[in-house]
């Protein structure tokens, strides 16, 4: 019955190009848009996962709850470090110290922001161009990002000098750096000035030299001891007064706090956009049902089954809408580039973050909405059919 | 006495009066954010201890003086409001770095005309290099969010014209074909296409113009409910759907245009056809 | 064939009930050819409509090959109406996305008969009609004449023994109408069982029994000499 019913479904589908072709575009538009919805949901938390994967680190120390890329310093961070790195399930610790400073540009001072570590340890960026010299100084050896090297026009071997923000001190401390290479940093806004330097440059540019002292910890796990979840054990059976995170906390934070108007407005959307869908689909099959009452009565009147013609109206709905929905994929994945460039110059948004990911669950969700979407737009329409008195209708028509 | 659990030094808001505290129990005030209130379970009159160490380290007791409501930030609105307020004084100590004593990081000036304020800010930026002063109506990075944000909300709105307009022009075609053999007739009476154009594009407009007004009922009516479930969602005060005057107005403007192009198109496939094929000869 | 023993139809309207059957029994033997003649609202329509198992009787039983259609289940009910018997109405209602071809074969793919069957039946169903080179028209291109036979086709693709026309020559002219009940002469010669329900008397005048009805009854009777 079924293979009937989608055969005259089909040849009904095909004969009716104009509806058809307006009745699958309106469902293409709206099904792109259901499908962006969908990957906006996970979109930001996927490349952001993808971002701090890509640090090389999974697992991170901070002192306060209340902030999870920097909050208040971690003291005596000396020792906590040495603490940690004995920790078979610990491969490596990297300390950040975070501070500020202005660099004199070509018409103004910029705001530059700068990060110091341990040079001989892992370091959380990728090498461009250069080198980040494990000694060195004076002059201190300086990383830039890009967008520094194009704003104060430096390149390797460029020398400059950043004018320390971050301290209590009234007046700013100078550094005299140079640049020792170029690297691209994680998470890094489009219009973003980032460098980094030694621990002990920054800490001097924030004229603390001798302080022990760290905004995070970074580690990266041994994947063989237990990964990053035994780290993070260690890390807090270790340090019981600090805040440890692994990468999934992170992410499920910021999912639930950070991005969780993206993930709000992309559930809401979707479910706006779903019930819309289904009430176009559903208007368009009850007028096109109501308009052939006639043909449906005669059907009937023929010997087809009630089952059988209310199994047509729901191929009808089903071929409409896997046509559309199937065609909404390409058409919502070009769209998604086009929103994606518009949200991402939201700002402090990293560069390469990106609002729309694909993914299978996506994907999936997609396919099941659409079926769900064919049935219960098809659950009025087959109702008239079901109910569609044979007799009273045929009677109707010839006197209409 | 309670030990807040975390640390908050950036969420200290300290204030100068020029009568602080002088409560005779010698614990100096603090309003706690309602959202912290709750959160702790706190009570007026009870003491709690504030560190900026994560260790406890060099606490300092207030007595919690009262509870207030943040004023609702949209650029933090999904950030719990875990915030105090001390008297600037007894902010001693609890700076998140920096030497000892009372850091300020911000200052709010209020002018005698309010005019003045972008000169202000750029006379006090001038005289105190590395200070950063700013008219508080001077564009910044939340007006650029919004922006952004009303960028994307539009580009939806395209798409959901676009999809509903190939709907209504479906819808459209099939209604005024089943009342093709009606335009047939009329024409042999001697209606003017012009004459059933303008009819059909009276009805679109009609059917337009109601779906719109509709749609704006509609969107007006559950806008309470769209605000309800976000600010129980986030626990704040802020409105997040609001349906203006100018929205209705754009709406509006949107949709009868598409409903007269799906009934101008829907008339022409209609009308292009010979009369007499329409009545069946 | 089909026997309808003192059925009744009673409507229910806001405005009160119409009885639109009052007591009717008819039998109708296998290759009879009965006409069903009468004024406008006799109740002809209502009484072909219960023969055919489109509607159930309020009162009484229609007995098809010895079972009662009025009890059977909906499912079981259109099965009857498939493979039992074949319907003509005034309106045609052809599939109008359907070819000719498409249209015939419908009741013979809903039956379940394989493709070269189905090919090979359609094929000389609308040739016995002749229309075997109109098989790819659809029912706008075809005239009235043709489209009823196309109907005609499609009412006997599964040979049923007994076929029921609502006013078949209704919406069509003189000439064209004298057409349709050639072959309907043809049909019954050919051994299937014709009820028809007409106003025009000169196709009344064609079937061996032509049964007479006014108000819901069955008033008259008289067979062909």
């Amino acid at each position: 019955m079924i293979r009937r019913a989608i055969a005259l479904a089909w040849l009904r589908v095909r004969r009716e190009k104009g509806r058809t072709i307006l009745g699958v575009a309106g469902i293409t538009a709206i099904g792109a848009l259901l499908f962006d919805m969908l990957l906006l949901g996970n979109g930001l938390l996927v490349s952001f996962r993808e971002r701090l994967d890509r640090s090389g680190f999974d697992v991170r120390v901070i002192a306060s709850e209340s902030a999870v890329i920097a909050g208040p310093p971690i003291e005596r961070v000396t020792a906590k470090t040495a603490i940690l790195r004995r920790a078979p399930s610990i491969a490596a610790v990297q300390r950040v110290r975070l501070g500020s400073a202005d660099v004199e540009g070509v018409q103004a001072a910029h705001h530059v922001t700068v990060a110091g570590v341990d040079p001989d340890a892992l370091v959380p960026w990728s090498m461009i161009d250069g080198t980040f010299p494990s000694v060195g100084g004076p002059p201190a050896a300086i990383v830039i990002n890009r967008n520094m090297s194009r704003v104060f026009h430096l390149m390797v071997g460029s020398r400059l000098v950043l004018e320390g923000r971050c301290g209590a001190a009234l007046h700013p401390l100078p550094l005299q750096a140079q640049v020792s290479g170029i690297a691209a940093f994680q998470n890094d806004a489009t219009d973003a000035l980032t460098a980094a330097s030694s621990y002990a440059a920054v800490a001097a540019l924030c004229g603390e030299s001798d302080s022990d002292r760290a905004d995070m910890l970074l580690i990266r796990s041994n994947a063989a001891a237990g990964g990053a979840d035994a780290a993070a054990a260690a890390a807090r059976a270790a340090l019981p007064d600090l805040h440890v995170l692994t990468n999934e906390q992170i992410v499920e934070r910021f999912s639930r706090i950070e991005f969780s108007y993206f993930r709000q407005l992309s559930s809401v959307l979707t479910a706006v956009t779903l019930f819309f869908g289904l009430l176009l689909v559903a208007v368009l099959l009850t007028v096109s049902v109501n308009q052939q009452l006639g043909e449906m009565a005669a059907l009937r009147a023929l010997g087809l089954s009630r089952g059988r013609v209310m199994a047509g109206v729901l191929c009808e709905s089903a071929l409409l809408i896997g046509i559309g929905g199937t065609a909404a994929i390409p058409i919502g994945g070009m769209l998604s580039i086009w929103l994606d460039h518009i949200l991402r110059s939201l700002p402090g948004i990293p560069a390469d973050a990106r609002f729309f990911v694909f993914t299978a669950r996506a994907l999936a969700i997609h396919a099941a909405l659409l079926v769900a979407g064919a049935v219960l737009a098809a659950l009025y329409p087959m109702r008239l059919v079901a109910v569609l008195p044979i007799a009273e209708t045929l009677r109707r028509e010839v006197v209409s | 006495m309670r030990r807040l659990s975390f640390v908050i030094p950036a969420l200290v808001t300290a204030w100068s009066t020029l009568g602080s505290s002088s409560s005779p129990a010698l614990l100096p005030d603090a309003l706690v954010s309602r959202q912290l209130f709750e959160r702790e379970h706190l009570s007026v009159g009870e003491t709690v201890e504030l560190s900026r160490s994560a260790s406890g380290g060099a606490a300092k007791h207030f007595r919690i003086a009262g509870v207030y409501e943040p004023t609702p930030d949209p650029m933090r609105f999904a950030q719990e409001r875990l915030e105090l307020r001390v008297h600037l004084p007894d902010a001693e100590g609890l700076a998140a770095s920096g030497p000892p004593g009372v850091p300020v990081t911000g200052i709010n000036v209020q002018l005698r005309d309010a005019a003045d304020a972008a000169g202000f800010a750029s006379d006090v930026e001038r005289r105190l290099p590395g200070v950063t002063a700013r008219s508080t109506s001077a564009s910044d990075d939340r007006v650029a969010t919004f922006t952004v944000l009303d960028r994307f909300h539009l580009a939806i709105a395209i798409v959901t014209l676009l999809g509903s307009g190939a709907f209504l022009l479906a819808l459209m075609v099939m209604l005024v074909d089943e009342r093709r053999e009606t335009v047939a007739t009329l024409r042999l009476i001697g209606l003017t296409r012009a004459r059933l154009v303008t009819q059909i594009l009276i009805e679109g407009a009609l059917i337009a113009g109601a779906g719109a007004a509709f749609g704006i009922v509609f969107a007006a009516a559950a806008e309470p409910a769209f605000n309800r479930f976000f600010q129980w969602r986030y626990d704040t005060a802020l409105v997040f759907v609001r349906v203006t005057p100018a929205i209705a107005i754009r709406s509006v403007a949107f949709a009868v245009p598409v409903g007269l192009a799906a009934s101008a198109v829907a008339g022409w496939t209609v009308l292009r056809r010979r009369t007499l094929l329409q009545v069946g000869r | 064939m089909v026997a309808a023993r003192d059925i009744s139809r009673v409507f229910e309207m806001p405005a009160g009930p119409v009885h639109a059957l009052r007591r009717v029994s008819l039998a109708v033997d296998a290759a009879e050819y009965v006409s069903v003649v009468g004024p406008s609202g006799c109740g002809k329509s209502t009484l072909l409509h219960l023969l055919g198992g489109i509607d159930v009787p309020t009162t009484g039983s229609v007995m098809v090959d010895g079972v009662d259609v009025g009890s059977l289940p909906d499912n079981a009910r259109s099965a009857v109406r498939l493979k039992r018997i074949g319907l003509v109405f005034q309106r045609f209602f052809l599939l109008p996305m359907l070819t000719a071809w498409e249209n015939v074969e419908l009741p013979l793919a809903e039956s379940g008969v394989g493709r070269a069957e189905r090919r090979r039946r359609t094929k000389d169903l609308l040739e016995y009609v002749g229309l075997a080179e109109r098989a790819d028209h659809r029912p706008a291109q075809l005239s009235g004449g043709e489209m009823q036979r196309v109907a005609i086709a499609r009412a006997l693709a599964n040979r049923p023994a007994l076929l029921l026309a609502d006013e078949p020559t209704g919406e069509l002219d003189q000439a064209t109408g004298a057409q349709i009940v050639a072959l309907f002469d043809r049909l019954n010669a050919d051994g299937t069982a014709l009820v028809v329900v007409t106003h025009d008397a000169a196709v009344a005048s064609r079937a061996g029994r032509t049964i007479q009805m006014r108000d819901g009854s069955i008033v008259g009777e008289s067979h062909r000499s």
